[in-house]
């Protein structure tokens, strides 16, 4: 009877995790088997992937450098302040996290459009951001930072602060501190930081094709043309899917193998 | 020189702040040379007062003067890297991707010097503290030891005026700890700017300070030599570092001094009015029965608590003049001395000490 109840109790909870496993895994499973491997190098030789390819890497690369740069100045400054204003901060950088990616194309859209927050004043000098490889970047940075910066910050966190006391008497100034201790301190972070960045510029959609359109060797990046190719030739859009999908592995092992735990 | 100009070249400060809970006011001064020990209860402002003067922590009145260049009046103030100072904390904080050369050279280099130079002071420094030949080695490899002398090698490359020890030696284990002291001591004999050394432990004040600064809840409470602080404390808290039963009392002519909770003790060397009452606890004896003969003090107390050190045992009474004896373990024995028991405590006339408060 006991027994009885206890294998209920299995099947109660076993039933929906193995569903929850199953909606995860099948669709990755289903792509790897729709896959034609011996197509899959002459695929992505075919001429609309080169470009995409190389669209995606540069503009993928340019974004992790403006996380490098700006990002971290910025988590050390949320690291280090225990203002009630940093907390607001953080709280406004989360927001791109479960932002829409469309809704970010459309901000971003208002932001640098032709009579953007901002581009009304570039209008005039000519220069024009929408439907560019920098509109590219800035979309895919606008994604990708925050998961930069929030964990950079909070590797900064886990330094003693006691650190920096000592440094600045031994007469390190903020940057010296940050260039000689801070920084070297946290690399594993960074490194992380990068990662994650990187993945998600990488598979960014929404917000590119809103606010930057789909032109190839410009503003089509791997993601759009899956997307371009599936009504065109499917099993092209499987082999690049196959490639991201490689990809994506590639990024959690390293992550998984050196820095999460 | 005279001792105010002396001072004039050494260290000057007047420290006021709160802090969370904590309001500091603290002064401290020092003459070049001088080794200060700052010692006080947890959370009493120790750590603070050494911030402020690391000018990690702002004042919010009050001044830091150290060789006549004026560091904070509470309004204009020069940042932590613009001070001549070091400092040291418990743990002993290297920065620990960098060898121990390099840890050593960071402030030289944090402060203009070349590269090469930065090394050969780094050198020299590491010799001083007798670890040239670690200089190589990452901080994990080196022993917590190992690690303080590196500590205090890097916090005196940059001849600071004002060196600042936090609990230097409050992370080493106590065979270490002893080393590292007598290391200490050696390496701050001939080091002539002012030395604050913050902290618990009576033995490291007063092994390495030349005058001693009792903080308590943010005020100073008491100050002087150690040989004044051993012989006169004038807190409970100080009373208890230097191991003394110490009463505030009122005192008349005749040798009797009561105590605020009402208890009465007699001593042979009378002082009048509101006084300190010390009693030794190895003057306490304890009895079963009311002593005969000489004692001129005895009271019926409470045994409150029994802890043995070495060879001894401190016995906690409480009662009419709480009191810590200490005595052999074999009377432990003897008497049958139990927590919860009744014993008899006598203390002779002539070990009670008075002082005016």
């Amino acid at each position: 009877m006991r027994y009885a109840a206890r294998w209920r109790s299995r099947v109660a909870l076993g039933v929906p995790a193995a569903l929850a496993l199953l909606l995860l895994v099948v669709p990755l499973v289903a792509l790897l088997l729709r896959a034609d491997w011996a197509r899959i190098p002459s695929d992505l030789a075919t001429p609309t992937v080169l470009p995409a390819l190389r669209l995606s890497l540069t503009t993928t690369s340019v974004t992790a450098v403006l996380c490098l740069l700006l990002g971290t100045p910025l988590a050390w400054f949320l690291a280090r302040s225990e203002r009630r204003a940093t907390s607001w901060v953080r709280a406004l950088l989360t927001v791109p996290l479960v932002l829409p990616p469309v809704v970010g194309g459309v901000a971003l859209l208002m932001t640098w459009g032709r009579n953007g927050l901002i581009g009304q004043y570039l209008t005039p000098f000519g220069i024009q951001i929408p439907f560019t490889t920098v509109a590219v970047v800035l979309a895919e940075t606008f994604v990708a930072m925050p998961y930069y910066v929030l964990a950079v910050e909070g590797a900064m966190r886990g330094l003693d602060p006691r650190l920096e006391s000592v440094a600045r008497t031994l007469g390190a100034s903020d940057v010296r501190y940050l260039r000689t201790v801070g920084i070297p301190l946290v690399l594993p972070g960074i490194a992380s930081g990068l990662a994650l960045a990187w993945a998600r510029a990488l598979g960014e959609f929404g917000a590119t094709i809103t606010f930057a359109g789909n032109f190839q060797g410009r503003t089509q990046t791997l993601p759009l043309l899956v997307y371009v190719e599936l009504e065109r030739d499917p099993q092209v859009a499987v082999s690049i899917s196959i490639m991201l999908l490689a990809v994506s592995v590639l990024v959690l092992g390293v992550l998984r193998g050196r820095w999460l735990r | 020189m005279s001792a105010a100009s002396r001072v004039g070249t050494g260290l000057d400060a007047r420290i006021r702040l709160s802090r969370g809970e904590i309001e500091v006011d603290v002064a401290l001064t020092a003459e070049p040379g001088q080794v200060i020990g700052v010692l006080g209860p947890n959370g009493g402002g120790k750590t603070t007062t050494v911030l402020a003067l690391a000018g990690v922590l702002h004042l919010a009145e009050g001044h830091v003067r150290v060789g006549g260049q004026v560091w904070d009046d509470g309004r204009h103030r020069l940042a932590p890297e613009q001070r001549a100072v070091g400092l040291m904390l418990a743990d002993s904080l290297l920065f620990p991707h960098l060898r121990a050369l390099d840890n050593v050279a960071y402030g030289p280099r944090s402060r203009g010097v070349g590269r090469h130079e930065a090394r050969d002071r780094a050198r020299t420094e590491l010799e001083r503290v007798g670890l040239s030949d670690r200089a190589a080695s990452r901080p994990r490899e080196l022993s917590s030891g190992q690690q303080a002398r590196v500590a205090l090698a890097r916090a005196l490359a940059t001849d600071p005026a004002l060196l600042l020890l936090d609990e230097p030696l409050a992370a080493l284990d106590p065979d270490t700890r002893a080393r590292t002291r007598s290391d200490l001591a050696a390496r701050l004999t001939a080091y002539d700017g002012v030395t604050v050394l913050v902290t618990h432990d009576p033995l490291d004040a007063l092994t390495l300070a030349d005058h001693l600064v009792f903080v308590e809840d943010g005020r100073v409470t008491q100050f002087g030599t150690p040989a004044e602080v051993l012989s006169e404390p004038r807190s409970a808290y100080v009373g208890t570092v230097v191991g003394l039963n110490l009463y505030a009392a009122q005192g008349d002519s005749h040798g009797h001094v009561h105590t605020a909770d009402g208890g009465l003790i007699i001593t042979t060397s009378p002082t009048e009015g509101a006084v300190w009452a010390t009693v030794p606890p190895s003057a306490v004896s304890l009895h079963r029965h009311h002593p005969e003969g000489s004692p001129r003090n005895a009271w019926r107390l409470r045994i409150a608590s029994v802890t043995m050190q070495g060879q001894s045992a401190r016995i906690g009474l409480v009662g009419e003049v709480p009191l810590t004896a200490e005595v052999t373990l074999e009377s432990v024995t003897a008497l049958g001395l139990q927590v919860g028991h009744d014993v008899w405590a006598a203390v002779k006339a002539t070990e009670v000490r008075t002082y005016p408060r």
